[in-house]
């Protein structure tokens, strides 16, 4: 039965021209709309882990609770021991210090006079052991404009457009000047060796970057850190695990009354990124509701109308001993077979879409130019394995409530006149 | 139908009630029309035997068409009961209903009405789908009605490429298929030219015969009365008059 429903569809160019051209306009957007959201929010999540709060962030309380002021002073001590703990514990994760420092950037003209000042803010990190994975992590390879990455002690780099307004060449010292973690004004020389565009407003807006170990020096921080971030294997993150592995580390601090005791948080727990994930999530969702709703609407309409057309099929049917429910049955089998048919076209086009969208993207940086969200500059599409799925479920669900409705007409009318309709 | 009773001995009596596959019992059918009812059947006692070639007869609203519904279990009566096969119609689900015409009863329409999506084979292939066989037997079964008909050379052709006789032929293929005790034919030769209708009326008078199938007509076509060993003729519901007009062996054609 199957087969002969399957070759009505395909011949009867009218029963399943339409349907399948509403499902599939309506797959193929859900398809974009979701991979959109998915590439935007997964672009957000990545770019907030690599460069603010990693796939769990590690913290004194007391910094936690006053994070936007970049608490120096209530640093992480003995952080070389404590990254030997966590990588005991956690094997395969990868542990990294990071300071962030606010200060100001003095360039100084030929006769030692200041030709030019801004003010910063420094990020440090890893960047000349052997062994680093952050160098890759921060992309900085890529993201160099001029010059290359630091390769000595007293080497910084700076933000592309921060360089340009302060005039600042390859080869130039500045001068930075910040205080300690201790409160103490500290100043020192670094050598730029390098301009860099990370493609997030926030950040190369006054980026300032140098060795961690140069930060430790200068901000008075040896065997001591701001923040610890902590990455899943292969840098792919998984809400739940980080989830259980902050809980499984705060556990061990709970009783603790110490404020420079430390706090474990998942990166959903920073940022607000929570309501990010969730309005993703949510957007996501009453897009696929949204779609179920109006080709419902629009495919009951047709329904009806191939309904009407399909009446003299109906009656021969009854006559041939068809029962209705069997005909109601195989209207719904036939909108299955529709919505797949639809289904799978719309996913092809909407996975095309969302490919050419994942390698051209969108550039929105002209409206990220005062932006202090970590956000790119150009907005991608992603490709997930939800994709392949996610267009079949409002396909297939809005072609059968269409026919679904529509064939009660069906039932309410009377074997007899539906017969009767033969004789037309 | 009394008249066929009569005078018959006990013998005979069991033995052609026991042939008789169609009986009516004052048999009522009413329709709302507006604020009121419409007698289209008014006490309407039939009883139609096993192999029967006969037609119902009379001007448009005298009740053939509910007649021909209500035997083919598409439609059940007010009052009195149809039994059609030993059950009674009005007794019957959807279900029932639907399956008593799937195995039992086969249509023949006015209009050709075949699914012109589908090619001749599928379209006689269809009443089969509903039923249990497997493809090979279908396959089979299809050809043999085709042959019965002479159209297994074009099976693979589609409906818009048949005259109104091959369309109307391949309709008694499509009725026969399941090989059905009864077939109600509603006007069937009434779009059809004088020679397609005599050619169509010698095939089912052959099936009549080859495949004993009870062939009930509703009609006001000359030429298919000549065809009829029984008419009976309905005036505004009633029956008017019910005469065993000759024996099959006088049937033209045979």
């Amino acid at each position: 039965m199957i087969r002969f429903l399957l070759k009505g569809i395909l011949r009867d160019k009218s029963r399943s021209v339409l349907p399948i051209l509403i499902i599939s306009i309506g797959v193929a957007l859900t398809v974009l709309l979701s991979g959109y959201i998915k590439g935007v929010f997964g672009d957000v999540i990545t770019q907030n882990a690599r460069f603010e709060t990693g796939h769990v962030k590690i913290m004194t309380r007391a910094y936690a609770e006053n994070i936007d002021q970049l608490p120096n002073d209530a640093a992480l001590l003995e952080t070389e021991a404590l990254i030997g703990e966590l990588k005991t514990e956690y094997p395969d994760m990868d542990f990294v210090q990071r300071i962030k420092f606010g200060g100001l950037i003095d360039i100084p003209d030929t006769a030692g006079n200041s030709k030019a000042q801004g003010p910063t803010i420094g990020l440090s990190f890893d960047i000349l052991s052997q062994n680093t994975n952050e160098v890759k992590r921060m992309n900085l390879k890529n993201s160099i404009v001029q010059g290359r990455i630091p390769q000595n002690r007293g080497e910084a780099l700076i933000g592309e457009e921060f360089s340009k307004k302060l005039k600042v060449k390859i080869g130039d010292v500045v001068t930075f000047f910040g205080t300690t973690m201790n409160g103490s004004m500290t100043f020192y020389a670094f050598k730029i060796c390098g301009t860099i565009k990370f493609g997030l407003a926030a950040l190369d807006k006054m980026a300032f970057i140098i060795d961690l170990k140069d930060a430790q020096m200068v901000l008075d921080m040896e065997d001591a850190a701001g923040e610890i971030l902590g990455f899943l294997p292969n840098d792919v993150y998984n809400d739940m695990k980080t989830i259980e592995i902050s809980e499984t580390f705060n556990q061990k601090y709970k009783n603790s009354t110490d404020e420079f005791a430390p706090v474990m948080k998942p990166l959903k727990a920073q940022n607000d990124l929570e309501e990010v994930f969730n309005y993703g999530e949510n957007m996501s969702g009453l897009f696929v509701f949204l779609f179920i709703i109006a080709m419902s609407i629009v495919l009951w309409n047709t329904g009806l109308l191939g309904g009407l057309r399909r009446y003299k099929e109906f009656g021969i049917r009854l006559a041939l001993g068809e029962p209705k429910s069997g005909i109601y049955r195989s209207m719904i089998l036939e909108a299955i077979l529709v919505g797949l048919i639809g289904s799978c076209i719309g996913t092809l086009i909407g996975l095309g879409g969302t490919l050419y969208m994942q390698e051209v993207g969108i550039d929105i940086s002209e409206y990220m130019k005062e932006s202090t969200m970590i956000m790119p500059n150009t907005v991608r599409s992603k490709i997930s394995s939800n994709l392949f799925y996610i267009g079949f479920i409002p396909g297939v669900l809005a072609m059968v409530i269409g026919n679904a409705l529509s064939g009660i007409g069906i039932y309410k009318r009377e074997t007899a006149r539906l017969f009767k309709e033969l004789e037309v | 139908m009394q008249d066929r009773d009569s005078g018959s001995c006990w013998f005979t009596i069991i033995k052609m009630e026991k042939e008789y596959i169609i009986e009516l019992k004052n048999v009522v059918k009413r329709f709302p029309v507006g604020d009121g009812l419409f007698t289209a059947l008014n006490q309407i006692d039939l009883r139609f035997e096993k192999g029967e070639f006969s037609g119902l007869v009379g001007p448009s609203g005298s009740g053939k068409t509910t007649l021909l519904n209500i035997i083919g279990s598409l439609d059940s009566p007010t009052e009195g009961n149809a039994l059609v096969l030993g059950k009674d119609i009005s007794k019957l689900t959807h279900k029932e209903s639907a399956l008593l015409r799937n195995h039992h009863i086969g249509f023949i329409f006015q209009v050709v009405n075949l699914l012109p999506v589908y090619t001749i084979f599928e379209n006689v292939e269809f009443a089969l789908l509903l039923q249990k066989y497997t493809a090979s037997e279908r396959k089979k079964a299809v050809m043999e009605a085709l042959e019965w008909v002479g159209l297994e050379k074009i099976a693979d052709k589609k409906p818009d490429k048949l005259s109104g006789g091959e369309g109307q032929r391949v309709a008694i293929a499509r009725a026969m298929v399941k090989r059905p005790e009864i077939l109600l034919a509603d006007e069937p030769t009434a779009n059809l030219d004088a020679a397609n209708a005599h050619a169509i009326l010698q095939t089912m008078v052959k099936l009549n015969q080859e495949l004993n199938t009870t062939f009930i007509f509703s009609t006001h076509d000359e030429k298919v009365m000549k065809y009829l060993n029984r008419i009976i003729h309905l005036r505004d519901g009633k029956v008017e008059s019910d005469d065993l007009i000759k024996s099959k062996e006088n049937v033209p054609g045979t």
